[in-house]
């Protein structure tokens, strides 16, 4: 199978539980914005668990942009790898609707279709709860996130300085 | 005698699992409960006030493995309600689409759930290790369903072409015939996935409860999106639009989700309640594999439900590569979708992969939801797996607490509920 040189960015998440659904809030920004990266491709992979396997398959770089409970302040982004974190969640294997993008990663490298490189952007959620709305919380930093993770692909796009019109 | 005292419980904030909680002392079993405490998700709130344009996009998030058959079952109530009638191509191309969510979900239950069990392995992580030919072959089967599912409906999950009325786009020729010789290829690779689990067939549990299995049934076809609802308990065909006659749902103080009874106090949907009311309407080569895998009509083994599913797989490949030849054959057509709003009130039902699943909804005359009600059909499975764990601890209690965890566990998994899907949220710690 041949490599993808594109950049895959996913967004991950449901955004009917307001700030769970922060990646794929991101990824509708970021598709408004594509003209500015013509070599990067925008997904909202929503809460396809295993699904996402094939679709990270052979691409060169991932980036993965997801809801994370780590520890910090409702708001906070944060850029790591996969080996900089473990998974604090416990799988119980009953359903397929259980899933952790970490452990979707593990098979993926077991069965050499993980891409060489894939960042994660973990953004610590005000709010999970039923609501399809992201909190205001996160909804105020929005242009911050876009600014960082544009950085990881920043090479393809120009991002106007803020200052000017 | 035997004392056990299990207890698999996890609860976390949002995402819900359930417990399995048994109790024996001495011999005598005290407590068996199969216990569902997931927050509940109100999606039902969700949806009113919102134009029936906007309905089956909602409700695809409610679950990213059946986000398929949401939209659909979702569509064909709104137009139901509004009086929308489809074309027949309309109504061909969603059903190669539904068949494609069939297969996803399928092969990923099979391959990521059950096969581990078979082989012994704790999940799918160190069976690649283990048969990694097997896996690769059902990632590459898991491959072709999401891809089809991506040409159909415009993303591999959550699709966005379906609209009341039609399509926003449906593939071109080429790319119906290019799908055609990607599942051709999909057959022999089921027909291996099935020779791996024959393999293996020896560890599924001999384990049998007289059963009531309810799902859609049509005179035209093995049903999963047209016709009424059956019951393999009578031969009476009810019509969608009395769903509620069915599902009979009922709240109990272990689960908050509502369970669900019809002619007895629990009955099963899912992929064996469709095989044992329709058997009779598969391929042939469906039908060999039920052969070759020991599956029967009137098979009231729960832990069957895998056999079945990978009996469907071929059904929907096959049936697919047929229904593209028709849509072909006919000529394929732009159509221009129009609706407008109107009051009125319509149910449907399809058959997500783990069962029968309704929605019904009211609109005013602006084409604004004011009422919904939907059934999944892991609730309505809920109370079967308590009533299969009351008949099943009792017979094996006698293997030992570990062995007896397994086999409730497998059970569990056999249904493959959607309890925990709404939520996915990470949750890390730095190292």
């Amino acid at each position: 199978m041949t490599t993808n040189d594109r950049i895959l960015v996913l967004g991950l998440g449901n955004p009917l539980m307001s700030d769970e659904g922060i990646g794929g809030f991101l990824i509708e920004e970021f598709i408004r914005q594509k003209d500015k990266s013509p070599n990067v491709d925008f997904l909202d992979a929503g809460t396809g668990g295993m699904t996402l396997l094939t679709l990270i398959e052979n691409r060169k770089k991932v980036i993965i942009i997801d809801c994370a409970y780590m520890g910090t302040e409702p708001g906070t982004i944060k850029r790591f790898t996969p080996q900089e974190v473990n998974s604090m969640k416990k799988l119980m294997h009953y359903s397929l609707h259980e899933i952790d993008i970490l452990k979707v990663l593990v098979i993926a490298k077991k069965l050499d279709t993980c891409p060489p490189n894939v960042v994660i952007f973990g953004i610590e959620p005000f709010a999970v709860e039923l609501r399809p709305q992201i909190s205001n919380t996160l909804r105020k930093k929005i242009d911050i996130y876009i600014d960082e993770i544009s950085l990881d692909f920043n090479h393809y796009i120009k991002v106007p300085p803020k200052n000017q019109p | 005698m035997t004392d056990l005292n299990i207890n698999v419980k996890h609860i976390t904030r949002v995402e819900g699992h359930g417990n399995i909680v048994v109790n024996a002392k001495e011999g005598k079993v005290e407590q068996v409960e199969w216990q569902v405490p997931e927050a509940p998700r109100f999606f039902e709130a969700m949806v009113r006030g919102r134009s029936y344009e906007d309905i089956q996009t909602i409700v695809s998030r409610i679950c990213g493995i059946c986000s398929i058959s949401h939209s659909l079952v979702a569509t064909k109530a709104v137009e139901n309600a509004l009086g929308i009638e489809v074309s027949e191509q309309t109504d061909k191309i969603r059903l190669i689409l539904h068949y494609a969510e069939q297969l996803q979900s399928h092969v990923l239950h099979v391959g990521y759930l059950a096969v581990p069990d078979f082989f012994g392995a704790p999940s799918v992580v160190p069976l690649v290790s283990k048969a990694t030919d097997a896996v690769k072959t059902i990632i590459r089967a898991h491959r072709v369903a999401n891809n089809w599912s991506d040409l159909v409906g415009g993303r591999t999950t959550h699709p966005i072409t379906i609209i009341p009325g039609g399509f926003t786009v449906i593939p071109s020729e080429d790319q119906f015939r290019q799908l055609q010789g990607t599942l051709r290829e999909t057959l022999k690779d089921l027909g291996t996935i099935a020779e791996v689990v024959l393999s293996v067939a020896e560890n599924i549990p001999d384990f049998t409860r007289d059963t009531e299995y309810i799902s859609l049934s049509d005179p035209a076809r093995y049903s999963f999106y047209h016709g009424g609802i059956a019951s393999t308990d009578t031969n009476e065909i009810v019509l969608v639009k009395d769903w509620h006659s069915v599902t009979n749902e009922f709240v109990v103080d272990q689960s908050t989700a509502k369970w669900a009874k019809w002619h007895r106090n629990s009955y099963a949907v899912g992929a064996l309640a469709r095989f044992n009311n329709n058997a009779d309407q598969l391929t042939d080569a469906s039908k060999g594999v039920a052969k070759m895998l020991g599956l029967e009509k009137g098979c009231c083994n729960p832990y069957f439900n895998n056999i079945a599913q990978i009996v469907e797989c071929v059904y929907v490949v096959e049936n697919a590569i047929k229904l593209i030849d028709e849509v072909l054959t006919a000529g394929l057509k732009n159509e221009v979708v129009k609706t407008s709003p109107k009051a009125g009130r319509g149910a449907a039902a399809v058959e997500a992969p783990r069962g029968i699943l309704f929605h019904e909804y009211e609109f005013d005359s602006n084409g604004n939801c004011v009422a919904a009600d939907l059934c999944i059909p892991t609730n309505q499975n809920h109370a079967n797996i308590q009533d299969d764990f009351e008949k099943l601890v009792p017979e094996f209690m006698g293997e030992g607490e570990d062995a007896l965890r397994q086999k409730l566990e497998m059970l569990v998994r056999s249904y493959d509920p959607c309890i925990s899907c709404s939520a996915h949220m990470l949750n890390v710690k730095f190292v």
